[in-house]
């Protein structure tokens, strides 16, 4: 058994209760990254489950980020980004929006369950979506317990 | 049928001749008659005695349009032959600005419908041959662009087009296009499956990939300078043939040419392992016609691939 496997099971080879997911978000710098670094201002709780990745812009994130967030041990990935119409560089999220629409149902033809890959418009006031987005993620794939698809044998 | 595929050979060999004679072009994309009867493999020839090389039947199955990527910084003319799906292929690389449209001269041949040579048992089987599935499933069997023709095709960039020219009735015969309708089957089917049964289906095909890249290499689609599976930059991309990283180059691999696929179906054919290539290709066509509109790539230049463009009322998912 691997070590990665190890650490979802107990002693006694039941799935572990204590189990947390990891969940990987790519974050717009203008909007969401902004949104989150607002909640946590404002001093709102959400679960410590997800890790931001800042990126200049939700279009800026590529499927291969996705993938290779999977592969090395993501149980979820979240991509998040400005409202249509609110884009820093005017068009980015319309394309992040054809191609993560494409990529969700691509994902969903290989095997993976669409909840461990969403995308979000959250914008930079909209510090409690954050708040609830990330609390609502965390957990629905707590329930759908640890990723093996994809994931890279450790 | 091997009297009609002589006249064409004739054809595409006087053709060719007269071109690299009076120096129009400065070499031809063919097929040429190979080791074996059902083998006809791609040729290049540059000089015009070597015009009798060229050999056209049920085996030139090859897309040659991606073999122009050589010239895409080349000044030189190149005249190449292309069959209804091939053609479409010149088009993506001229859309991609790989290729300018001035310096290829695009031959349309009437295609016959190709035979499937991995169902060669037997010489005597010669006239036998199952066809192809691309092919009974084909939507585009005339060239969508050409600027000379041979044996009578028709251009046209109407889909569903029947076979034209002197191979037609030939191709009508044995059910060229015949299954266009069934062409979403094999995705449909993966649908069905419950989400174990897809994962443990393509965790099957991961296995049994050995990344040759046979079919990056023969994708007109595929025309990156430089493909991201080629860097070696270090944790990017791994190049170990491992189920993981094989799903991580297919699914890479599909959305690169997700829209951009002109369903010429070489890359299921070259594939050595039979991974069904095309179904992952044909999932992403299906999904764009649902999500963007109708698009079939590779017919009208002017269009502009789904995933390079957007409108302000695309379908909204993400909340």
């Amino acid at each position: 058994m691997s070590a990665v496997d190890e650490k979802k099971v107990n002693a006694a080879g039941q799935p572990d209760p204590n189990w947390e997911p990891n969940i990987v978000g790519f974050a717009c710098n203008w909007c969401t990254y902004a949104g989150a670094d607002l909640a946590g201002l404002s001093r709102m709780q959400y679960p410590p489950n997800v890790k931001l990745v800042r990126v200049p812009c939700s279009g800026r994130a590529n499927p291969q980020f996705v993938l290779r967030a999977f592969q090395k041990g993501a149980d979820g990935v979240l991509v998040a980004g400005c409202h249509p119409g609110d884009c820093h560089y005017a068009t980015g999220n319309y394309f992040t929006r054809r191609r993560f629409l494409l990529f969700q149902r691509l994902l969903e033809f290989s095997g993976i369950d669409p909840r461990r890959f969403q995308a979000r418009w959250i914008s930079g006031a909209e510090a409690p979506k954050f708040r609830d987005v990330v609390t609502q993620m965390a957990e629905e794939v707590k329930a759908l317990g640890p990723n093996r698809k994809l994931r890279e044998e450790v | 049928m091997r009297e009609i595929n002589a006249k064409l050979t004739q054809e595409m060999g006087d053709l060719a001749r007269d071109l690299l004679a009076s120096g129009e072009v400065k070499g031809v994309f063919g097929w040429t008659k190979g080791s074996r009867w059902y083998l006809t493999p791609p040729v290049f020839i540059t000089k015009p005695e070597e015009a009798d090389q060229l050999c056209y039947d049920e085996f030139a199955v090859n897309n040659l349009t991606g073999l122009l990527l050589d010239f895409r910084d080349s000044q030189d003319k190149i005249a190449i032959f292309v069959k209804g799906c091939d053609s479409r292929g010149i088009v993506r690389l001229v859309q991609d600005n790989q290729l300018k449209r001035e310096n290829v001269l695009v031959i349309g041949v009437p295609c016959p419908g190709m035979g499937d040579k991995g169902a060669v048992t037997d010489h005597r089987q010669a006239q036998e041959l199952p066809l192809l599935a691309k092919c009974l499933e084909c939507r585009y069997p005339n060239p969508v662009l050409a600027d000379r023709t041979i044996g009578g095709v028709t251009v046209t960039t109407e889909p569903s087009a029947a076979p034209s020219g002197a191979t037609a009735e030939a191709a009508k015969g044995r059910g060229v296009g015949s299954k266009q309708a069934d062409r979403f089957a094999q995705v449909e089917a993966i649908e069905k499956m419950s989400p174990d049964e897809r994962s443990a289906f393509w965790q099957a095909q991961n296995e049994k990939c050995i990344r040759c890249y046979a079919c990056r290499n023969i994708c007109p689609a595929c025309n990156c300078r430089e493909c991201i599976f080629d860097s070696d930059k270090k944790n990017w991309v791994n190049k170990a043939a491992t189920p993981t990283d094989n799903a991580f180059f297919g699914i890479t691999r599909a959305m690169h040419v997700a829209g951009r696929c002109v369903e010429c179906g070489e890359c299921e054919r070259v594939c050595p392992m039979d991974i069904p290539i095309m179904a992952m290709n044909r999932k992403l066509i299906g999904d764009l016609n649902e999500l963007f509109g109708p698009y079939d790539a590779g017919v009208k230049p002017e269009e502009k691939p789904p995933l390079g463009a957007f409108k302000l009322d695309d379908p909204e998912e993400f909340m």
